[in-house]
């Protein structure tokens, strides 16, 4: 084998673009918190440089290096010369296993194989909501499963309000971040969510996770899903709701859902039915920051992603003063709910969680009145 | 071999690398020089830098000040090895005095984070680049910066009232004042405004601020004949007003825009994007106005202003599209900022065109025509060797051009490595001696960013 990675005629292009600028160092969340070269885009593109003229050899340190990336795509849309660094980043990632310098992603694949969730939990919770035929799947990813419960709870009991006739499913892991962090796609995992799909006569398959959405939407091992694909935000946007909150609300565009799905303006036209008073940060839409937890960084490098969304955090809160930071990803929530201080008193939900909470507080004020 | 024990103790073990896949990116900056360094420094205080600049002299290795890294001519190149030093975690406002008019930053302040806490106040620091996301304050005094606002609002030069620098044998010294008037002593801190980090390390900086311009207005005119639009911009610059914007692009940029992406624009020679400011909108307007008839007399072919925010972004579009476009329409490219006085800039584009068809290689020129500063874009293949060679000639054409004009190699980027050669072209003898003589003096190891501007 040899010790070279590979570049196609596109890359060897992108690698002789990357002017250098530097530009994307305004934009990367673990630039900005280390001031380390290596860790920006121009960065890696600078190792991929020397890597295709063979001025640089492939080490482990180098292939770590590349791990260094939340591919939030920051950058991508920040690039002058037209490059997607986090692109290459995917690409080297995979270069670099092939080459036998396996990573940390390596275990977790086989725990997803093994336990059907990127966590090795072995239990699921039990939602109490029914599973067989419906109009529509809800699929929830493994972060809002078991990482966020009362989270999904929440939305769960928002669907049923709205009376949505959707379905659950004994739902795996989708298995595509895997392709992220420089390995592939589990198969078995990908049929046995697309049968479990099936299985409902669904068709309507909707995602809370706006990664999984991707995942559905892109990777050839769910294009036979038979389903129309929506992001639970994009599924929402015509419902009307009977809550009101007259606090001042924020919104975080999750890198996968704005930047990598285009999907920018659903979030928003639910959040400004519900709250009258939403204030956009200043870095929002397609130059919002990353929160830290992409592109497999959260699990190579906890304590730094976690710091990321504390900066992130501190952020939104110094340029909105809001109460309320509303997102529509799990990671997102996660990381941000980790990350704040006993002293931040913003409260952090996702969109369909918080108006989920609105309706149950009507509720108890209605009794109560009663 | 670099003290890397001595170097840990200064800063801990945190803060350097001597890490291969670390010291790459410090190799290379936007320009096409390439050299290692040894070693890779954050210090977090100016204590810290003198220690290292102290000990790097003590065992005479070169220390290279780096902030940003955006640099287009090879200044923060290690070219002999040595430690970068990069001053990134110094990156504290220090004060803001609106009542004294300064703002007191630490070196590797970002000039747009700057100018975002500034607005709070109503108040700027001006210089602009157009690497103003990332570029920092030292990076700006090092280069002595400017932007497109040079011809009203000037360079960074300008503004510094006074600087804390680390000199070669690690002592440090206070330049200027906080005070907008200062002729105490000789003016050193202009000594080092500009000095590329060849004379020590800038750590501090007290930047003179201006309060915000209230209104701003846009006009763009666009001209089938090149000499029409240089008389346009020079008798605009001598009517008595002062506009805060003069821009021109030239037909090459012109086509590349027009072809590769979706704005639309005539046929012409060349396009002049102006704009004027002021505290109230009757005075921008006013100034506006003997623009616009100005342009009017010297045939344009079509012209547009814009009054709102929505219409003035329009108008921006394809300038600020320039350098996107044509790094995207090459594989690799140079991007220098020879100056001229205004009356020659039609010169320096036609003597440009002339010198593209004598090497057959693509110059695309846009740039900052109110202070005669341009920007000639030489669009090349760095992995073909013949089209290098092309590149090379051209580029050396275009300095002796401008220096055939009154002109000089550098406005806004310096001299670096790309440049270095060039330096007798512009300096004479004496000049040159005498500067090779504050450099001794300065710096006797010749540590401080050594092999740049033919200075060793």
């Amino acid at each position: 084998m040899t010790n070279k990675i590979q570049f196609d005629e596109k890359r060897r292009k992108a690698i002789a673009q990357c002017s250098r600028c530097g530009f994307c160092r305004a934009v990367c969340p673990i630039f900005d918190l280390t001031k380390r070269p290596v860790t920006n885009a121009r960065g890696k593109m600078i190792l991929l440089k020397e890597l295709m003229e063979e001025k640089l050899s492939v080490t482990d340190a180098v292939a770590q290096a590349f791990l260094r990336c939340t591919t939030c795509m920051n950058c991508t849309v920040n690039c002058p010369s037209g490059v997607d660094p986090q692109e290459m980043v995917k690409h080297a990632r995979k270069e670099f296993v092939q080459l036998g310098m396996d990573n940390w992603f390596k275990a977790m694949a086989e725990t997803m194989a093994k336990y059907g969730n990127i966590y090795g939990e072995e239990k699921r919770v039990d939602w109490e909501h029914k599973k067989g035929n419906a109009q529509t799947v809800l699929f929830l990813g493994c972060v809002g499963s078991y990482r966020e419960e009362e989270s999904v709870r929440e939305t769960l009991q928002l669907l049923d309000i709205l009376k949505v006739d959707y379905t659950l499913i004994d739902e795996v892991c989708c298995s595509g971040v895997l392709e992220d962090v420089g390995y592939k796609i589990i198969e078995d995992l990908a049929k046995q969510n697309t049968r479990e799909i099936k299985k409902t006569g669904a068709k309507n398959l909707i995602t809370t996770c706006p990664y999984c959405y991707r995942v559905f939407r892109d990777h050839p091992a769910y294009q036979n899903l038979g389903v129309e694909l929506s992001h639970i935000t994009q599924f929402l946007k015509n419902f009307n709701f009977e809550v009101r909150t007259q606090k001042r609300v924020t919104y975080h565009d999750p890198c996968d859902l704005g930047r990598h799905a285009g999907i920018y303006e659903e979030p928003r036209e639910i959040i400004r039915k519900i709250a009258p008073n939403f204030v956009e940060p200043l870095r929002t839409r397609e130059n919002a920051m990353c929160c830290g937890a992409g592109g497999g960084f959260r699990g190579s490098f906890p304590k730094e992603s976690v710091r990321i969304a504390r900066n992130r955090l501190s952020q939104i809160i110094e340029e909105t003063g809001a109460e309320i930071l509303l997102t529509e990803c799990p990671s997102c929530l996660h990381n941000f709910r980790n990350a704040r201080r006993q002293k931040q008193k913003i409260e952090i939900y996702n969109i369909t969680e918080f108006i989920g909470k609105l309706y149950r507080e009507k509720a108890s004020l209605g009794k109560e009145a009663a | 071999m670099i003290p890397k024990q001595r170097l840990i103790e200064i800063v801990g073990t945190e803060n350097f690398t001597d890490q291969l896949e670390e010291l790459i990116p410090y190799s290379y900056d936007a320009s096409m020089n390439v050299h290692r360094p040894d070693g890779a420094i954050w210090p977090e205080s100016a204590e810290q830098v003198a220690k290292i600049v102290q000990l790097a002299n003590e065992v005479k290795i070169p220390v290279i000040p780096r902030g940003a890294g955006t640099s287009l001519s090879g200044g923060v190149i290690p070219i002999q090895g040595g430690i970068i030093i990069d001053l990134s975690k110094m990156n504290k406002i220090i004060e803001i005095s609106i009542e004294n008019r300064y703002a007191r930053v630490q070196a590797g302040v970002v000039c747009d984070t700057l100018n975002r806490e500034l607005a709070k106040f109503g108040f700027v620091f001006p210089p602009d680049p157009a690497s103003s996301s990332v570029a920092t304050i030292g990076g700006n005094v090092a280069t002595n910066a400017g932007g497109i606002k040079g011809a009203k609002y000037g360079t960074t030069r300008d503004y510094v009232l006074g600087l804390q620098v680390v000199l070669p044998t690690g002592e440090v010294m206070h330049t200027g004042s906080y005070t907008m008037k200062c002729v105490s002593g000789y003016d050193l801190s202009r000594l080092f405004i500009g000095s590329e980090g060849t004379l020590g390390v800038v750590t501090e900086a007290t930047l003179k601020i201006n309060p915000l311009p209230r209104h701003a207005m846009t006009a763009v005119a666009t001209f089938s004949r090149l000499e029409d639009a240089g008389n346009a911009i020079f008798q605009t610059m001598t009517s008595g007003i002062l506009p805060s914007v003069m821009e021109i692009m030239d037909q090459v940029t012109l086509r590349s825009i027009k072809e590769n992406t979706d704005i639309d624009l005539p046929d012409a020679e060349a396009m002049i994007l102006t704009e004027t400011d002021g505290y109230t909108w009757e005075e921008v307007e006013a100034q506006m106005e003997v623009i616009l008839d100005i342009f009017k007399k010297n045939h344009p072919i079509e012209m547009t202003t814009a009054k709102d925010e929505k219409d003035r972004i329009n108008l921006w579009k394809a300038r600020k599209s320039a350098y996107a476009t044509l790094a995207r329409v090459s594989n690799s490219f140079v991007l220098d900022d020879v100056t001229v006085p205004i009356s020659r800039i039609p010169e320096l584009l036609i003597g440009i065109q002339e010198i593209s068809k004598k090497y057959d290689i693509v110059i695309a020129t846009f740039g900052h025509a109110g202070d005669g500063n341009l920007h000639p874009q030489i669009l090349y293949d760095e992995y073909d060797p013949q089209q290098v060679q092309r590149m090379e000639k051209a580029e050396a054409e275009i300095f002796r051009l401008a220096i055939s004009l009154n002109g000089t190699l550098s406005g806004e980027h310096g001299i670096g490595l790309s440049k270095a050669n060039y330096m007798t072209l512009e300096h004479d003898p004496v000049e040159m001696a005498l500067m090779k003589k504050i450099k001794k003096t300065l710096d006797p190891n010749n540590i401080m960013n050594p092999g740049k501007r033919a200075l060793d």
